[in-house]
């Protein structure tokens, strides 16, 4: 049943509209058209019972609803950048989209039985949502709330609820006696938006005011952990016109920042993608440092790309695992029911390899020796690092790098234009190199190339490293599969249901491999088609320098 | 989305107080419900204690549409919203007969309305007129209120006759019977009569209550102050038979 009181205010309404003595109609439109995402911090002496005052009376609270809300998103924060938020009360997950900073309408929930799931896999009513925010990336609490929630209606003279005001308070922690934040926000009902206006007008006369994002991004961030972009192919923030060893330690300082931030995750063993990104980083590092040689002394960049090499070979092998482990599913569903359980048992194998070669990385991450290694990067590529000058330190990076982006694909487009259906496959292999080689180089200087040119070199490039990397994992594949076999032969004999198991599944990823070495062609013959050449050409293609300023790679 | 309408060419018959209560049932079965308001008296609007909507050009079926949209307003009831009355809706008629397509403008401008919405309910002016037609040729499905009595009887075979002389689909016609006195020996003549000879009645009957004429002095549906009453179980059971039909509604 509804209460409707009349007490007496200095407030009134007259013709629908909020009226103030000695004021006329508030017309401010300042709240309009934002109220419905504006969120208000409460000072401390505020009170509801002030703001029914304060609004005429004309205002029921609804009965207190306390929450204990779990949030939780990714390394990557797939969740909140799906525009969506994932939460937990209980034993039920929640995910609900992210409208006005706040918790919107659910998208999909379920109940967990056992421990809280890491993965989308791990759902099952919520797992096509989540796999799409996700991805391969694990889920971890990002904040732990209690949330004491209010309802207000707010009505017209008529008795018309005209808005609704949201009263939050928010403690985060265990210690949850300290209130961290007491916020409200006005939600005007559909079609009453003006008339609701004023309302915010009355907060802000009590002291409330604006609190930016909402309650959500604020507790965050009081939490220390706000939602950041992450991305693998930063800006850098370069110019065509920037000395080559100064763009040079822009780039490859961002990179080691970004191998860096990946180190904790990588401990915590969270999910996979951590260490994945990381030996990205430092394979990228490696790989540009001996594409654009005279930026550094030669010797200290030999030694430089030596660090890199030991650190990224360190993780070889527990990256060779979990790519297996991720593809245990895909393995097992190309095999017969009956060959499965006998593959099941190397997964098991993998698993407790992957246990031992975790071990062995976090320890190795760990070290000194590898903490000394990085620090010493770090040193070195920095931007006052007091190396002596060499052969291109001091040329404009621009003119420099599509020198070399051009030499790179004129290089390819010479060893590719022979290749047939035949094509021996060390050959294909040497090729996805160089392939990868010009792709770094495209993707770190991405900002100094025109980005509709970018986008159309970049495609045919992409699709034919793609074709050419399916073909070379078929190859490593089969050849760590059998591996595998003659290990366990040696060390236990073998079984013949593991030995068929296996048997067929090298047959099929065999098969698989020749269906992508055809597919190459078609995609080789995009990438040197003669339009492509010509836009790298016009792109790439610069007047010729002084012989003495470029020094031959 | 589907559209139903609260008409009878007679008036006091109980069509706003269809109109209403079934709007707020649907809401309560989960189903995101519009009211359209269309009687320029605007009861259904008062009940909700929704104003009469802003003015706006009604000279194109476009224009139409927009003004409609833009006069939604939410009712205090979450899901259910409201296009209130607008005392223009008395030139309706001259406006759609302006109109191409005359006959079916009003179904064109509540496609739009389709992502928005489970339920479209309109609660339509006692007469028939070019707008009755289109209301019409806009519905699923039309629930007449029949008063068990000689004249309520009179004016529902005159909108069947209506029907069959324009070619309409007469199957959309649905009708209840409206505010029945159980102890009238008439009443149940009646009812039995027009069971027997006209098809489409629903099995629901809403029967007479002063509880309903209450809503004025509430202004709010019955089913928001009243739920016990036997006037309310019969517009929940009604609302129940119509979403359980063999074609359901979304």
């Amino acid at each position: 049943m509804f209460v409707h009181r009349h007490a007496p205010s200095q407030r009134c309404f007259k013709g629908n509209r909020w009226l103030i003595p000695g004021d006329v109609a508030i017309t401010d439109s300042r709240y309009m058209e934002s109220s419905n995402t504006l969120w208000m911090r409460l000072p401390e002496e505020f009170s509801n019972d002030r703001l029914c005052v304060a609004l005429g009376n004309r205002f029921e609270i609804r009965p207190l609803e306390v929450r204990h809300l779990t949030f939780w998103d990714t390394f990557e924060w797939g969740v909140w950048f799906g525009g969506c938020l994932l939460f937990n009360e209980g034993k039920h997950f929640h995910l609900c989209g992210r409208e006005a900073g706040w918790i919107g309408s659910e998208l999909c929930g379920e109940e967990i039985s056992g421990g809280f799931p890491r993965f989308a896999r791990d759902f099952a009513a919520m797992r096509g949502s989540l796999g799409g925010l996700l991805g391969l990336r694990g889920l971890a609490p990002v904040l732990e709330v209690k949330f004491r929630q209010r309802t207000a209606d707010v009505r017209n003279v008529t008795g018309k609820i005209i808005c609704r005001i949201e009263l939050v308070e928010a403690s985060v922690g265990k210690r949850t006696r300290d209130v961290s934040l007491r916020c409200c926000r006005i939600v005007p009902l559909r079609g009453y938006a003006p008339e609701a206006s004023p309302v915010a007008e009355v907060l802000a006369a009590l002291g409330a005011e604006p609190l930016g994002d909402g309650p959500l991004e604020f507790l965050l961030q009081s939490q220390g952990s706000a939602p950041r972009e992450y991305t693998l192919r930063p800006v850098f923030g370069l110019k065509s016109e920037d000395p080559a060893r100064k763009a040079f330690g822009r780039i490859v300082h961002a990179m080691l920042m970004i191998a860096r931030s990946n180190e904790g995750g990588i401990l915590s063993d969270l999910d996979t993608e951590f260490l994945h990104d990381y030996r990205i980083c430092i394979r990228k590092i490696r790989s540009a440092l001996g594409l654009i040689k005279g930026v550094y002394p030669e010797e200290e960049t030999l030694r430089m790309r030596s660090i890199l090499r030991n650190l990224a070979c360190e993780t070889n092998c527990l990256r060779d695992l979990d790519v297996y482990l991720l593809a245990r599913e895909e393995y097992l569903s190309l095999l017969p029911p009956a060959f499965q359980p006998a593959l099941d048992l190397m997964f098991q194998d993998f698993a407790s390899e992957r246990s031992r070669a975790f071990r062995k990385v976090s320890s190795h991450m760990r070290s000194p020796a590898r903490v000394r290694f990085f620090e010493e990067l770090e040193a070195f590529f920095q931007e006052d690092a007091p190396h002596p000058p060499s052969s291109s330190s001091e040329l404009p990076v621009g003119p420099l790098v599509f020198r070399r982006i051009y030499k790179r694909y004129r290089k390819i487009r010479q060893s590719a234009c022979g290749l047939g259906p035949d094509a021996p496959d060390e050959v294909l292999h040497g090729l996805r190199i160089q392939c990868k080689k010009l792709r770094y180089l495209m993707e770190f200087f991405a900002e100094l190339i025109p980005q509709d040119k970018a986008a159309a070199m970049e495609k045919p490039l992409r699709r034919l490293q793609g074709r050419l990397g399916d073909f070379n994992d078929g190859s490593v594949q089969q050849k760590f599969l059998l591996d595998y076999w003659d290990k366990k032969q040696r060390a236990s004999g073998g079984q013949t249901g593991m030995a068929l198991s296996l048997g067929g599944l090298i047959s099929i990823l065999h098969y698989r491999r020749q269906q992508h070495r055809e597919k190459i062609q078609e995609v080789l013959a995009a990438f040197l088609s003669p339009a492509t050449a010509e836009l790298f050409k016009q792109t790439f293609r610069l007047p010729a320098i002084e012989p003495t300023e470029l020094p031959i790679p | 989305m589907k559209v139903l309408s609260s008409y009878s060419i007679k008036g006091g018959v109980g069509k706003t107080a269809l109109a209403v209560n079934l709007a707020f049932a649907f809401r309560e079965a989960g189903k995101r419900t519009l009211l359209v308001d269309l009687d320029p008296q605007g009861a259904a609007s008062f009940y909700f204690r929704v104003d009469f909507s802003d003015k706006f050009k009604m000279k194109t079926a476009r224009s139409l549409g927009e003004g409609l949209r833009k006069n939604i307003r939410e009712s205090d009831f979450p899901g259910l919203d409201i296009i209130p009355s607008n005392l223009a809706y008395r030139h309706f008629d001259i406006l759609l007969h302006k109109m191409e397509k005359r006959r079916k403008q009003l179904r064109s401008v509540l496609e739009d309305l389709r992502p928005d919405y489970d339920i479209v309910l309109m609660d339509c002016p006692p007469n028939i007129t070019l707008l009755s037609e289109n209301v019409f040729r806009a519905s699923d499905a039309i629930i007449v209120p029949v008063i068990p009595t000689v004249l309520s009887q009179r004016t529902f075979a005159q909108l069947v006759g209506f029907f069959h002389d324009k070619g309409l689909p007469a199957d959309i016609i649905r009708p209840f019977f409206s505010m029945v006195q159980s102890r009238n020996r008439m009443h149940r003549e009646t009812m039995d009569a027009l069971s027997s000879s006209q098809q489409g009645f629903w099995k629901t009957a809403i029967p007479f209550s002063a509880d309903v004429e209450r809503m004025g002095v509430q202004r709010m549906p019955l089913l928001a102050y009243s739920r016990a009453c036997r006037a309310a179980v019969a517009y929940r059971a009604l609302c129940d038979e119509i979403l359980t039909q063999s074609n359901p509604i979304p």
